[in-house]
């Protein structure tokens, strides 16, 4: 229902009040299909303590490297520990990581972009350090800052954040610098109103949308990078169960137990992939005009 | 176009200031003593001491900073803890495999991206647009070392056909180069892959509905020329443009990769250097790769200007 009334506003049909933003998304078949991916395995994070059948840091050596069975649904590892109840809740610690960052770009990128959109003076030295930051492939320069702050999770989400805060600035920046031509910032100019006040009150919640699209991205991005740094040991530190550190820990048996790393491979896959469909319906919903743009 | 290249320049300029900056404070937020935590627990106060004066951690920091500038002027970036030898030679040792592994890499990203993304654009709406976007978004969505594990599996344990992973130069045994090389680089491509599949469907949306398109299909034009010759090269230009940031994305791809495929590469190095809190080689290495970056980046807006001189006039 909600879906025809959609394609028929787009197609032109007459006056017809157009459906609300939410509708919309919610009628988007890809944002349909990443809220179930990302939703479902968000839910399996969400209730790890109750699903997960055995306690995912005990070793018990009688049971090591045993292949999938009716009790083991995803086999052990070298510890004897069970994978399903270790992806559970390493689950659980991508989702704090990738919303963590997303979090935090959010609120110092969408300064940092704010600023530099609004302020004149700011925008050339602000926007040339995201520039440096940028140059430092993302991945890269999160393992050298996660490297040198020491493993712990809010480490691993500070190293993100830097690394990923350029990409929310300068989406926040664009926002802005469209946004503070428009008629009615010029409007509330002319009634008096203080800068502050045109930015907080107009200009940015009318830049808002592209941020939103964008820190899906971010999140999406944040849950890769985070296995990445947990595969090379610079995640939060074990026994803590991380998707990529039980990836590399299957790493070494790919021969013998290529199931240790297979379920945690696939659940990354699919929370990012659900994040990725979610974030091009947002763009689709919340900024049609985006909708030819790339990430 | 010297001036724009000049106005180009300038703008890297303070840039790569602030890249060496940040390679150069990367030690500075290592809370505690740097010398402490690279020597380990068992070091003793005299090593210690040692280390410090090798790492000029005895000299204020304004003196560090400066010998760090006057160093990298002579293109000296220092000396690796662990592999006593130069971090210059170091690296310049194990890039061609870095190099060979990403512009491979970027190679397959390219065709097989602009591949699916005229497919998709050709049949915009229908099963094969859907389905070439599909595979463009799992592209993207999938853990690239993971899947690299998963393609190890198949193909060099299952299957037996390629190298589990190593390197062979490619003058010593092309064929073995191009073997040791199809794994990882495929592996690496997947992500950008997707990323130009995106962008070339958009740029090819836009350019078929052009008039030259229509006027070409009006005179006659097999549907195959039109769609490659007049639209896909005019719907490539931007895409060419994002190569130089993929180029980036893959070098960064690349440090993983090559440790999952055990290839002995500059990532490697770094991944290994991180590991072991060798300092000296993670504050090189990443201002290489920022710089190799910049430099790319700043090429290919040359050499765009260079083919549209729309951009050197206009405002950028």
């Amino acid at each position: 229902m909600a879906g025809a009334s959609a394609s028929i506003s787009a197609a032109g049909a007459p006056q017809r009040r157009p459906p609300g933003a939410l509708a919309r998304l919610l009628a988007h078949p890809s944002f349909r299909w990443g809220l179930l991916l990302f939703g479902l395995v968000a839910l399996a994070g969400v209730l790890a303590l109750w699903l997960a059948p055995f306690d995912p840091l005990r070793n018990n050596f009688r049971t090591r490297l045993r292949p999938p069975d009716g009790t083991f649904w995803f086999g052990t590892d070298r510890f004897g520990r069970d994978i399903l109840s270790r992806t559970l809740f390493g689950i659980q610690v991508s989702l704090r990581i990738g919303l963590g960052v997303a979090f935090v770009t959010a609120l110092v990128g969408g300064a940092l972009g704010a600023m530099a959109g609004f302020l004149h003076r700011l925008d050339g030295p602000l926007m040339r350090v995201m520039d440096a930051l940028m140059a430092f492939p993302a991945v890269l320069l999160a393992i050298a800052l996660a490297a040198a702050l020491g493993p712990s999770e809010l480490n691993v989400i500070l190293a993100l954040s830097i690394a990923y805060v350029p990409r929310t600035a300068r989406v926040m920046r664009a926002g802005v610098l469209v946004v503070r031509e428009f008629p009615f910032v010029e409007g509330a100019r002319a009634i008096g109103a203080s800068p502050t006040r045109v930015l907080l009150r107009h200009v940015l919640p009318n830049a808002m949308a592209p941020l939103v699209v964008q820190q899906t991205y971010v999140f999406a991005l944040a849950v890769l990078a985070e296995a990445v740094l947990s595969f090379l040991g610079v995640g939060p530190p074990p026994p803590t169960p991380t998707l990529g550190g039980i990836i590399s820990d299957g790493r070494d048996f790919i021969q013998e137990a290529p199931w240790v790393s297979l379920a945690p491979g696939v659940v990354i896959a699919m929370v990012v992939l659900g994040l990725n469909l979610m974030g091009d319906g947002l763009r689709d919903a919340l900024d049609p005009r985006l909708r030819t743009a790339v990430q | 176009m010297l001036r724009y290249a000049a106005r180009r320049l300038l703008t890297a300029l303070p840039v790569l200031l602030i890249v060496s900056l940040l390679s150069f404070g990367i030690v500075w937020i290592v809370p505690g003593d740097v010398a402490a935590e690279m020597a380990g627990p068992t070091a003793t106060a005299e090593e210690l001491a040692r280390l410090r004066e090798r790492l000029g951690l005895t000299r204020p920091w304004h003196e560090q900073l400066v010998g760090w500038y006057g160093a990298l002027l002579q293109g000296d970036l220092g000396e690796s803890i662990l592999l006593r030898q130069g971090v210059g030679s170091a690296i310049v040792e194990r890039l061609p495999v870095t190099l060979s592994l990403t512009f491979v890499a970027l190679a397959i990203a390219f065709v097989a991206g602009t591949g699916l993304g005229t497919l998709a654009a050709v049949r915009v709406g229908k099963a094969a647009d859907r389905a070439a976007m599909g595979t463009a978004l799992i592209g993207f969505s999938l853990p690239d070392f993971w899947l690299g594990l998963v393609l190890v599996y198949f193909f060099a344990v299952v299957l037996g056909w390629l190298p589990t992973g190593g390197y062979v130069p490619f003058a010593q045994d092309p064929l073995g180069w191009a073997r040791s090389m199809l794994l990882p680089a495929a592996t690496l491509a997947l992500s950008q892959m997707g990323l130009f599949a995106r962008m070339t469907r958009a740029a090819m949306l836009e350019v078929l509905r052009q008039d030259y398109v229509r006027t070409a299909r009006a005179k006659g034009m097999p549907g195959w020329v039109v769609v490659g010759k007049h639209a896909l090269r005019n719907a490539l230009v931007p895409v060419v443009t994002v190569a130089g940031i993929a180029c980036g994305v893959l070098l960064g791809g690349a440090v993983v990769i090559e440790s999952v495929f055990s290839l002995p590469g500059v990532g490697r190095l770094i991944v290994g250097a991180i590991q072991r809190r060798d300092y000296p080689v993670i504050q090189g290495g990443l201002l290489l790769t920022a710089t190799i970056f910049v430099l790319v980046n700043l090429a290919v807006d040359l050499l765009y200007a260079l083919l549209d001189p729309r951009i050197r006039h206009g405002r950028r």
